[in-house]
Order: structure tokens, then sequence, then C-alpha cells
């Protein structure tokens, strides 16, 4: 391997490894409040990359589409919060996971059926420059997304470290029963924290989009990001990043590594180390171990 | 219970046909089944083998979410490990009904080996796991196993004495014994200790471990039951079908599987499995075919019933027939 390749396949695992962050950070910001996973992400990822795709087509323009598309993705987080979180509230964590999957069925067909011309995917309109960092090239899209995942992860991580809403929605994600006592809003909050959930996951989806192209299978990445949010930790933010960038770097140079031998292992490889991971540290590299009682 | 039935032992108050009902029922219901393919067409007899194909795949996954309240979503894959399996020993000269029983056990090894790595995890973690192994086990599938998409299943394997096994009434006839078989066998499972420390488990696991319960041994034995049945639903599969392709065998193919067992009712492994595969797999092809949805109708229909089940009725369709059932039992009175 020379300079060359490892350069250009540290920079692409550096755009693909924050991008799986800004992803994975839509599960994380769920798991925090109702300590379940929202398995309706990936279709929520597919429907935003989408209807900004749509948009930005008509001839609106991308900020208008970027805009509707994250507007789409709040209010479907808070859809999902009143629809299927709040009558759960007291089950199982699985009865969480097995309603939001059939939400990723319902979601995945509506984008079907609405985006039925543009099913086949596309691109978004982006004036096309290449910037040349010696041996690496860096295209328009690489730079939206890598600009645009990192701007949302440090403004997401900053609120919830700095802000007094963050200082709130942290205090109702640890003990919920205390922060009510101290007067929060609990179910705004919690509410609140599903629509960001899913205004990160529209702008994720469409950083996603502009990086990998749209197309019906954008929801596989996404699944691929909850391994990073797993190999991370599910409770934990800031740690995401960690966790994307492991992934990031494990599936470019894996698939680099292994191309002659298993071709298409780059797929996969992000399961792997998440298994791998697992069977360490059970609660991810920043997950906070829990002790039970009966 | 019905008056006039007295039970003077133990065993005959724990059989599982306790009432005369059950046995005038039992008997009407080998009648029909026996009779089935001499009444329906050719298409009757492929739809109702399709059924019981995913009844018995269905089976195993109840064993794995109902009982032992792990919810998983590798049983596509693992069935078709189960196919592979069945389809590379047919066309090497294997007979069929030996590759049936060899395939559903390959699975369940293969699944048992899968779940060491969940031996740690509980609920979310292991549901992304199993994620996790589907997708691994696809990749393999794609790349090494079946890259041409597409597997022919040799036809002599599936001859027995003169018999060809692989259309009509014969392939009815063995695919409904041995899926009488695996329902003997699955609802043993959950009246016996195995099963009494998966639902242990299942309702609290913690408490299930104080109590002397060996919890990830537990969990593997169930991943492994659930894989055995998934292998013979694969295996089965490929006896049904002139040939294989990982098509069938992806994420998708877990998903309707969990939406049989949440729809049908977790837990009620024989009778919620049935409801789920008569409900989803058989009507939903009968209305596919009548209306030609297409593939969003599909997700959308499939995707709200299982969350509207999930939120609204946990106890899935077994519970609903049950409340009619209580209506009708003092019907017209109300109480």
């Amino acid at each position: 391997m020379d300079a060359a390749i490892i350069g250009s396949l540290t920079v692409g695992s550096v755009i693909i490894g924050f991008v799986y962050s800004v992803l994975a950070l839509g599960f994380n910001l769920v798991y925090r409040v109702n300590k379940s996973l929202n398995l309706a992400h990936p279709g929520l990822v597919l429907l935003a990359a989408y209807a900004a795709l749509i948009i930005s087509a008509q001839g609106l323009g991308l900020a208008i589409a970027i805009a509707a598309a994250s507007l789409i993705g709040f209010a479907a987080g808070l859809v999902l919060e009143r629809g299927a979180a709040r009558p759960l509230l007291g089950r199982s964590p699985v009865a969480l996971i097995a309603a939001t999957l059939g939400i990723y069925y319902i979601l995945r067909g509506i984008t079907i059926k609405f985006a039925s011309d543009y099913w086949s995917g596309g691109a978004y309109s982006l004036p096309q420059v290449t910037l040349g960092f010696g041996p690496v090239m860096l295209t328009s899209a690489d730079v939206v997304a890598l600009t645009a995942s990192m701007l949302l992860l440090l403004s997401i991580i900053a609120i919830h470290r700095f802000t007094k809403l963050g200082v709130a929605m942290r205090a109702v994600a640890e003990n919920p029963y205390g922060a009510a006592g101290y007067g929060l809003p609990v179910r705004k909050l919690t509410a609140l924290s599903w629509g960001i959930a899913g205004l990160v996951g529209a702008l994720g989806g469409i950083a996603l989009g502009a990086e990998a192209g749209v197309s019906p299978y954008l929801d596989s990445y996404v699944l691929k990001a909850l391994a990073a949010s797993l190999v991370a930790g599910l409770d934990s933010v800031a740690g995401i990043v960690v966790g994307g960038l492991i992934l990031g770097f494990a599936e470019q140079f894996g698939s680099y590594a292994f191309s002659y031998y298993l071709p298409g292992f780059g797929d996969v490889v992000a399961y792997v180390v998440m298994l791998g991971v697992l069977a360490l540290k059970p609660y991810g590299l920043f997950g906070t171990e829990k002790i039970e009682r009966i | 219970m019905p008056a006039g039935v007295f039970k003077e032992t133990y065993l005959a108050d724990m059989a599982l046909l306790r009432y005369p009902i059950h046995w005038t029922s039992l008997g009407i219901g080998a009648v029909l089944l026996l009779a089935f393919p001499l009444i329906a067409g050719n298409y009757g007899v492929n739809t109702a083998v399709s059924l019981m194909i995913f009844f018995i795949g269905a089976i195993g996954l109840n064993i794995v979410t109902g009982l032992a309240g792990q919810i998983s979503l590798a049983h596509g894959a693992l069935m078709g490990v189960g196919a592979y399996t069945a389809a590379y020993l047919a066309n090497n000269g294997v007979n069929i009904l030996l590759a049936i029983p060899v395939a559903a056990i390959t699975a369940a090894i293969v699944g048992a080996v899968l779940a060491l790595p969940s031996f740690r995890l509980k609920g979310y973690y292991l549901a992304m796991a199993s994620i996790a192994v589907q997708e691994i086990l696809e990749y393999m599938f794609k790349t090494w196993i079946d890259p041409d998409q597409g597997i022919t299943i040799s036809t002599s394997s599936k001859n027995i004495m003169g018999i060809y096994l692989g259309n009509g009434m014969p392939l009815y006839y063995t695919v409904l014994g041995i899926a009488v078989l695996a329902v003997i066998v699955a609802a043993n499972v959950g009246r016996s200790g195995l099963g009494r420390a998966m639902k242990a488990v299942r309702d609290n696991d913690v408490s299930a471990q104080v109590v002397g319960i060996n919890v990830p041994m537990t969990k593997a034995l169930a991943f492994t039951i659930g894989s055995l049945y998934a292998g013979l639903a694969g295996a089965l599969y490929v006896l049904a079908n002139p040939g294989i392709g990982y098509g069938a065998f992806g994420l998708d193919a877990s998903i309707e599987f969990l939406a049989i067992v949440l729809v049908g009712g977790a837990g009620r492994i024989v009778w919620g499995s049935l409801l789920g595969a008569l409900v989803i797999h058989t009507g939903w092809s009968l209305l596919a075919s009548a209306f030609s949805a297409d593939a969003a109708t599909k997700y959308i229909v499939l995707g709200g019933l299982i969350a509207v089940f999930v939120i609204a009725e946990p106890e899935g369709l077994i519970g609903l027939l049950r409340r009619v059932k209580e209506y009708f039992r003092l019907w017209p009175f109300r109480y």
C-alpha cells in the first residue's frame, strides 16, 4: 500500500465515519429516553432522503429541500413518539423494537409509493468542484457530507453538554421521575428527543444521499450505523463519533484489504466488528454498565 | 371445564388432549387434513404446502420470541442454511428424506454457534446481534454458496421407491407428516422443564437466574431449537420447489416470520404460529394475487399489522379469538 492509497482510504473512512456517527446519533437519542431501539429510523432516513431528492428535482433549490426534509423528519419523530413509544411505556423493550420495525416497513412502503418516479435513485444537484490535496481528491459531495455531519454532531453534542435544554434532556433521560419531581415537562422533553432524533436522521440521510447517492439501499447503511451505535454504547452521545470512525476505518480498509479474496466483504465488516466488540464488552465501548436489581 | 369429566390421575390432568371435544375435533381435523388433496386442486395443495412450511418455520421463531422472549431477526438466514444444506446434499446423490433431518440439524448447529456471542447480551443488543448474523449469512450465500442467484435441485433425489415426492399428493402427505411431528414436539417443549425455564427467562431474567436457572444455556437452547425448526422449514422448501435462490432468505423473510409470530400470538407456539402463517403468509399471497398488489402495499400492510398488534393487542389473533370465545361461552347471557 503506498501513501496515496492510504491517504484516500483514510479520508474516505473519516467522511463515511462521520456520516455513520450522525445516523447512529438518532438511535442513541431515542435510546436515552426510552431505553429501547427505534428500528423505524432506517425508514425515516430513507423517506427524508427521497423527499429532499424529489423537492430539489422540482427546481426549488437544495436549501428548501433540506429545510422541508428536516421538517418531515422532526414531525415523523414526534408522530413516532406519540403513536408508538408513549402507548408502549412500561412494556418490555422488545415491544418497542417490534412496533418500530413495523413502522419501518410502513415508512418504506410510503417512500416507494410517493417516490415511484424517482425510486431508482439519483443524486442531489451540487456544484461539481474537485479539491486536490496532494494525492487525495475531494469532490463537492464529500465536502458537503463531511462538514454537514461534523457541524450537526458538534451542535447536538454542544446542546446536550452546555445548554439548559440539554441539561433538562439529560435529566429526563437519567431519571424521568426525579426530573418530573423538579418540575421538568417530561413528556414534552421526551417528544423533543424523538423529534431531534428524527431531524438528525433526516439531515444525516441527506448527507448520506450526497455521499453515496440516493438509492433504495440507503436504509442498509442506517442498519450499519446501528452497529456503530452499539460499538460505542447505546447511551453515550459523544462516544458515537469514535464508534462511527472505528466502523468507517474498518469498512474502508477491510474492503480494500479483502477486495481480492472476499469481494463485497466491506458490506459486512461492520457487523463482524460489532459482534467482536459486543462479545468483549456487552455494553459497548463507552456505554454505562448496568447493575441490575430484581 | 366441561361438566361430567373427572380426572383421576395427575397424568390425565396434564394430557394435551383432555376433554371429549379435543378428541372429536382432532378426529374431524385429521379426516379433513387427510382428505384435503382429494378435494382441493393442485393450486390448493401447493398453497397448503407453502403454508405448512412457513408454519414450521414460525414455530421455531415462536419458541425463541414467544417462549424465551428474545427477538431474533436471523430466522430467514437460518432457514437458508437448512435450504442450502438440503440442496447441496440432494444434488450430491443423497435422498431428500435423509437430507431433510441432516439439514435441520446443520441449521441447529449453526444457530447454536451464532448464539454464543449473544450469551452476554439481552434484549435490544441481542436483536441487533441477530441482524448482524442475518447479514453475514446472507453475504455468505451471495458470495460463496449461491453466486448465480439460483440452484436447481436434482429431481432424482426426490424419488423414493418409484414415487416422486416433489409435487402433488406425495408432497402434501410428506410435508403434513413432518409438520405433525414438528407440532407434537413443539407442543411438548412449552410444557417441559426447559419450556418453563424459557418462560421464566422471558418474564424476568434476573429472577430466573436467582432461582437457579442457567439463563445463557436456556437462551442458547431456545436459539438452537428455533434454528432446528428454521432449518427444517428450509429443507422442506427445497423439497417443494424445483430450485432455490438467496432472495428468499433475506431480512424481509426474517421480518415476515416475526410478523407471523407477533400477529398470530407470541407464546402460543402451535395455534399462534398457525393463525399467523394463515393470515400473513397465505392470506397475503391470496389477496395479492386477487388484487394484484405491489411491493409498496405489502410493506405498508405488513408493517401496519405488526405495529397495530404490538401496540394494541400484544397477545395477537389468539387473544382476539379467546375474547370472542369467552363472549359466546355464556351467550345469550352476559354473565
